[in-house]
Parts: structure tokens; C-alpha cells; sequence
């Protein structure tokens, strides 16, 4: 399935950063995409399944959550080291990078959730 | 009264009950604010040096040599810190010829230039409270990032020219892709956009203003918020991370909007930073350099985006990291570039970055372990005291150090 | 939330009168407006409604935690924003240099405060839906980004 990947502030999220940005609840509330309803159903993704999510600069796998309000198209990430796996490295001459706006497609995997350590060591790699 | 870090809005009336190290029970702050307070005691980042555990006065003299043999410092962070360790911050990139940059260049930056420079008009959170009749919240969702923006100043509150409250004394407009808490709350008012529609509406606004027919499907519903818009006798326009990266590299046509609402009533711009001295930063450096960010001073003052965080981790060769954690918050190809890199990082506490650093040092919670100084979002110097005694050293305490040992 | 006639569904439904009400269906309602407790129905003790009893103390026990008014603070959704605080009438008239202009309340007399993060109700008996003059305001429900308040 095509999106669009917004990303988003979550109050909860951002509590749990300011806690512990290692711990299993940023990660639970981190590693996380919102998908639409009907978009979900066609692309047969469940509540709670592992998804994983590609663009053109980089994959990532997380969990499906479906959203109460209807956005087809458009999928939500909270802001995080998981949805920056998917943010462009190239920038446009503002150098700026595009955090809201990331093209992106989603398919169910079995494939685990990475922590931030999994996350560290790819980036060392 | 403490005041809180959690965010921007520096909220000041912060009541906190502490026996000994531990505090046993807060007032007034919100859900963030609380989380940072309960970080003073977890997962604190302890001193390093090249991968062992060290003390403190190591770590900076290690600090210090590697400032002093980098031909091409990044200095990074700084909206965390307080205006004092700013100040430091800024003096030792003039004292190494470093490249000096803030998150803001990432995020707010272009519309936080325009505020500073006075291209656009602006006022404080108080003036809003008092006099501010008709908000628009763009491309923010102010629940969730700052939770008290509504209820202390912009919308809830009563104020000298607005004794009846929100009801009947104010309106408040949202403009956002997401149905966001916010959005829960102004419902009647929420202006739901595709992503990368900010310019579009704008347009159809301004052509609402010159008296022609705007180009979107609900023609009606644009024209009588524009009438609405137009009666305001000070209007204040929120703008967050959604519009600031919807309008990159265009954000002259939010200034030509405030401009044409400015030809008939009084409308003021309030960026929404999110850190808590990003302003502070930003005024600091401008006062010193005429640049908000993104400055070289390697030969003299130069500035640019060359200069920029996702330019120069790719191009430095040693990244000095204050109070911010962008292997974090940059997109993963730059967080890339950055750990590859060796890093000195000052911060309160364990992060992405400081697992990568080669010297950590482990510094005080402002507002909670150090007293300083910072700028509201607004621009209005807000001053705290520690409230708990702490081991470890404010920024600007070690940055006075480096400065010292270099 | 519960309604009157899913506690209804859950009494013995034998009119005995045993609890001060003339119905079971008026004690459902004086149930779930607090003015009644579940152990004010005798029969409902009996070995005989044993399931019954355990299924009403089971959606009893979201709104146990209930003021007199009916508020229920659900402390894991509040954001601590305070704009129940800062937009109750009450909290307004009793708290006018605190609460009313944005600020941490100053007074004792206001309902809410935000404590550690999250709302907590001080004074419900000041409520305006306490109370023979009660009327049905919603401000701090209406002003909430999160469902964290709710009357039952």
C-alpha cells in the first residue's frame, strides 16, 4: 500500500522520552504507524500487526494501529528515531529535511519491532 | 515557584514539595512537564572518555584537546541550554573557528529570522491573553506540545480586554492535515488541509482579502472565516512544524498574508518553538553575528546553509554536542554521517547520542538542578533558581572550563 | 459509560420497595446517580443473585471513583493541560488572580487542580451540577483534547 507518512508530536510519547528514551514505552509508543480504516482493510493489515514501512531512503519495521478519524492516503507516525529511518537524507536548498511529508509504502511483515539499540548499531554499521 | 523546561512556554508557576534529592509532589505542571521532572532521577548519563567511564574534570580536558586540534568544529544543540551557557557556547566557536548551529535549523528557523529581524510583526503570550480576540492555530496541535498554551495564554484564560472568556470573547481557528487533540477541542473551527496545502489556502486567503473568489470547495466556509478574521481587533497567528515544512523556502507568502491582514487590523506571529530556549539561542547569536543560526566563524562571520546541522555533520571533524540529541531527531542518512564523527556531548541524561560519543559529560537539569536565564517562545526573559542541589555541573559551567583549557 | 437500564437489567427486578425506592428501575437510576449504594439492595445479596451482583459491581467499578456530581477523572488520558482548570465557572469566580487568568489556582475553593501531571477534583459539593440549583455544565468536558473528564 502508497502513503504519504506525516509525522506527529504525542504527549505520551514525549513524556516518555523525557523518562527514558531507552525503555519499552517509548518504544511501544515510538515504533508506531496510524493507518486509515478502509486503506488498512483493502491492504489487509489488522490492529496490532507488524508492518513494515519503506521509502526511498530507508525501512523500518513497526506496529499498524487504525485510526478512529478517516485520513485515507495519509499515514501518521509519532516523531521518533523510527519514523527518521524514512526521512529523506537529501534536502532541498532550505537543508531543511522533509519530516512531515514522506512517500512510503506498507506491507504486513513478521519481521521484529528493532529497539533503539538495534536501531544505534545500524547506524554504526 | 519553580519554572518548568519542559517546553517553550516556561511555565513559572510551578509549585514543587522535595525532601531531599526526591520530589514528592508538583503542582501546575503538565503532563511533559512532569516527565521531565521525573527525569532528574532516571537514567542519568555518567562521564566518558574513548569508551570508558571517567570523571568529570577528565572529560573536559579531553574535550578541551580535541576542540583544540579540530580544524572544522560543529558546535550543536543549544536550545536546551540556558541564555548564560549559550553565551559560552557562542565564545568558543569564535575561540576555535567553529561552525555554530541550533535544532531551529531544522525546524522553526526561517520564521523565527522574520520574528527576529522584525520582517514580521510579533508580541508577547501576555499580550495575547489580554487583548488576543482571534487566534489561528496553523500547522501546530498546542495540547500535545504544549499543553498549557491554550489554558495559560491564547484561548482559555481570562484577560484585561477579555473578561468573558473563550465563549464568547475569542475565537480560535485551526489549520492542520491530522483530526489532532486540538482539533477535538476547535472542531467547529478546524480547517482540515492536504499535506503541502498550506501554500494553497493561503493563496485562496489572500484572494478572499482582494475581494475575489477563492479557489477551494468550501467557498463558503472561507469566506466567512476570512469576515471573521478581518474583525479582530488583535488577531495572533500560532505557526508549528506543520507549516514550517509545508512553506520551506516560501515562507515569504506567510509574510505576505500578515502583511495584507495587517492593512486592516493588528495581527502578530508567535512561532511555536518547542524547545525551551530555542529563542534564546536564536536572539543570542543575532544580537552577536546578525545570523539566527547556521554561522561559521572560521573566517570571521560567514553564514549559510553550508553551515546548516545537515550540511556540516557530513563535512566537520569533530561534532560538540550541548544539550540536544540529533542521532536522535535527524533523519537516519545524516544521523549516519554524524555518528561517524567524534563527538563530545554535554547532556543530563542517557541518549542515542551520547551512547555514540566518544567524551560524554554528564551536566545539571536546568530549572531543576541550574539556575539561569532563558526566552519564552515569545521573547520574554523568563529567570530560574535550582531547586534541588545537584553533583553535576551546569552547561555553562563546563563550557567555561573548555573555554578555560583551550 | 453505564446506563440506568443495563444497571436495570442487573437488579432483581421484584419492586420489593426493600431499598426506600418504589422500583427497581428508580434504584437503578439512584444508583448511578451515588444516591444509592449496590448493598442498599438486600436481595440482591442473596446466594440466588450471586452472578447478577458480580456483574453490577463489575460496571459499578469504572464509575466508583465518581464525585458526588458525577465527575470521573481518567487520570491515564489527561494531558495536565489545565484547560478544565482555567475554564470552570467556579474555578473562575472563587480563583480570579489564579485560575481565571491562566495561572496555577491560588484559592482552596476551586474544584480542579492539576497535580503531578494530571487533573484531580478538590471541591465537587462547589460544582454547579451539585446541589438543589444544579445545572448541566460542561466546560470542563467540552474544553478537554482528551475525554480525561466525563460525568456518569
Amino acid at each position: 500500500m502508497k502513503v504519504t507518512i506525516v509525522t506527529f508530536r504525542d504527549i505520551f510519547q514525549s513524556e516518555a522520552q523525557e523518562v527514558d528514551r531507552f525503555g519499552e514505552d517509548y518504544r511501544r509508543m515510538s515504533a508506531v504507524v496510524f493507518l486509515d480504516k478502509s486503506d488498512a482493510a483493502k491492504a489487509g493489515i489488522k490492529d496490532g500487526s507488524n508492518v513494515l514501512v519503506e521509502s526511498d531512503n530507508g525501512r523500518v519495521v513497526v506496529v499498524a494501529r487504525i485510526s478512529e478519524d478517516t485520513h485515507p492516503g495519509l499515514a501518521f507516525m509519532p516523531n521518533s528515531p523510527w519514523s527518521n529511518q524514512l526521512v529523506p537524507a537529501k534536502t532541498d536548498d532550505t537543508r531543511i529535511p522533509s519530516y512531515k511529508s514522506i512517500s512510503a509504502t506498507i506491507s504486513v511483515t513478521d519481521d521484529k519491532i528493532p529497539t533503539v539499540e538495534d536501531l544505534l548499531r545500524e547506524l554504526v554499521s | 515557584m519553580a519554572v518548568c523546561t519542559g517546553c517553550s512556554l516556561l511555565c513559572d508557576d510551578i509549585e514543587v514539595s522535595i525532601d531531599g534529592r526526591r520530589i514528592t509532589k508538583t503542582k501546575n505542571l503538565c503532563r511533559k512537564g512532569f516527565g521531565r521532572y521525573r527525569s532528574l532521577a532516571s537514567d542519568r548519563s555518567v562521564p566518558r572518555v574513548d569508551g570508558r567511564q571517567a570523571g568529570i574534570e577528565e572529560a573536559i580536558s579531553r574535550a578541551a584537546e580535541m576542540l583544540r586540534n579540530a580544524k572544522r568544529p560543529l558546535l550543536f544543540g543549544w536550545s536546551c541550554s540556558t541564555l548564560e551557557a549559550q553565551r559560552k557556547g557562542i565564545e568558543l566557536a569564535r575561540r576555535t573557528k567553529a561552525i555554530i548551529d541550533d535544532t531551529s535549523s531544522i525546524c522553526q528557523g526561517e520564521i523565527m529570522d522574520m520574528v527576529i529581524r522584525k520582517d514580521i510583526p510579533t508580541c508577547t503570550l501576555d499580550d495575547v491573553r489580554n487583548y488576543g480576540d482571534t487566534l489561528i492555530f496553523w500547522g501546530c496541535d498546542p495540547s500535545s506540545s504544549h499543553p498549557r498554551h491554550m489554558s495559560r495564554f491564547s484561548y482559555f484564560p481570562r484577560g484585561e480586554k477579555l473578561q468573558r472568556g473563550h465563549e464568547e470573547d475569542r475565537t480560535a481557528f485551526l489549520i492542520d492535515i491530522r483530526t489532532s487533540p486540538t482539533a477535538k477541542i476547535l472542531a467547529g473551527n478546524f480547517i482540515q488541509i492536504s499535506p503541502g496545502g498550506d501554500a494553497d489556502l493561503i493563496e485562496a486567503m489572500l484572494a478572499v482579502l482582494d475581494g475575489k473568489i477563492p479557489r477551494v470547495r468550501d467557498k463558503k466556509a472561507m469566506i466567512s472565516m476570512m469576515n471573521r478574521l478581518k474583525k479582530a481587533d488583535m488577531g495572533v497567528i500560532f505557526p508549528g512544524l506543520g507549516l514550517a515544512y509545508s512553506l520551506k523556502g516560501r515562507m515569504d507568502r506567510m509574510k505576505a498574508l500578515v502583511d495584507r491582514l495587517n492593512e486592516t487590523t493588528r495581527y502578530n506571529v508567535i512561532p511555536m518553538v518547542g524547545h525551551y530556549n530555542m529563542r534564546g539561542f536564536n536572539q543570542l547569536l543575532f544580537d552577536e553575528t546578525g545570523f539566527i543560526n547556521r554561522v561559521s566563524f572560521a573566517d570571521g562571520v560567514d553564514h549559510g546553509p553550508v553551515y546548516s546541522v545537515v550540511e556540516a555533520s557530513k563535512s566537520c571533524d569533530l561534532a560538540l554536542v550541548v544539550g540536544s540529541d540529533p542521532i536522535s531527531s535527524l533523519p537516519a542518512g545524516i544521523a549516519k554521517a554524524l555518528a561517524g564523527v567524534p563527538m563530545i556531548t554535554l547532556d543530563p541524561h542517557r541518549t542515542l547520542t551520547t551512547e555514540l560519543s566518544r567524551v560524554v559529560i554528564p551536566t545539571a537539569l536546568s530549572g531543576i538542578e541550574a539556575g539561569g536565564s532563558a526566552l519564552r517562545m515569545d521573547g520574554v526573559r523568563i529567570e530560574f533558581d535550582p531547586i534541588v542541589k545537584s553533583e553535576y555541573p551546569s552547561d555553562e559551567e563546563v563550557l567555561s572550563k573548555i573555554l578555560e583549557e583551550i | 459509560m453505564v446506563s440506568a437500564m443495563e444497571i436495570y437489567q442487573l437488579t432483581p427486578k421484584l419492586n420489593c420497595k426493600k431499598c426506600g425506592l418504589p422500583t427497581c428501575m428508580a434504584f437503578a437510576v439512584a444508583l448511578l446517580a451515588r444516591e444509592k449504594q449496590i448493598e442498599d439492595c438486600t436481595p440482591l445479596l442473596e446466594p440466588k443473585y450471586e452472578a447478577k451482583l458480580k456483574k453490577l459491581r463489575e460496571v459499578m467499578a469504572p464509575i466508583a471513583g465518581a464525585t458526588e456530581t458525577g465527575l470521573v477523572i481518567h487520570e491515564d488520558r489527561c494531558y495536565g493541560c489545565g484547560n478544565c482548570v482555567v475554564a470552570c465557572p467556579v474555578n473562575v469566580a472563587n480563583d480570579p488572580k489564579g485560575s481565571a487568568i491562566g495561572l496555577g489556582p491560588k484559592s482552596d475553593r476551586v474544584i480542579l487542580v492539576v497535580e503531578d501531571g494530571v487533573v484531580r477534583c478538590l471541591n465537587p459539593k462547589e460544582c454547579r451540577r451539585f446541589g438543589p440549583n444544579r445545572i448541566l455544565c460542561n466546560l470542563c468536558t467540552a474544553t478537554c483534547p482528551s475525554k480525561a473528564i466525563e460525568f456518569v
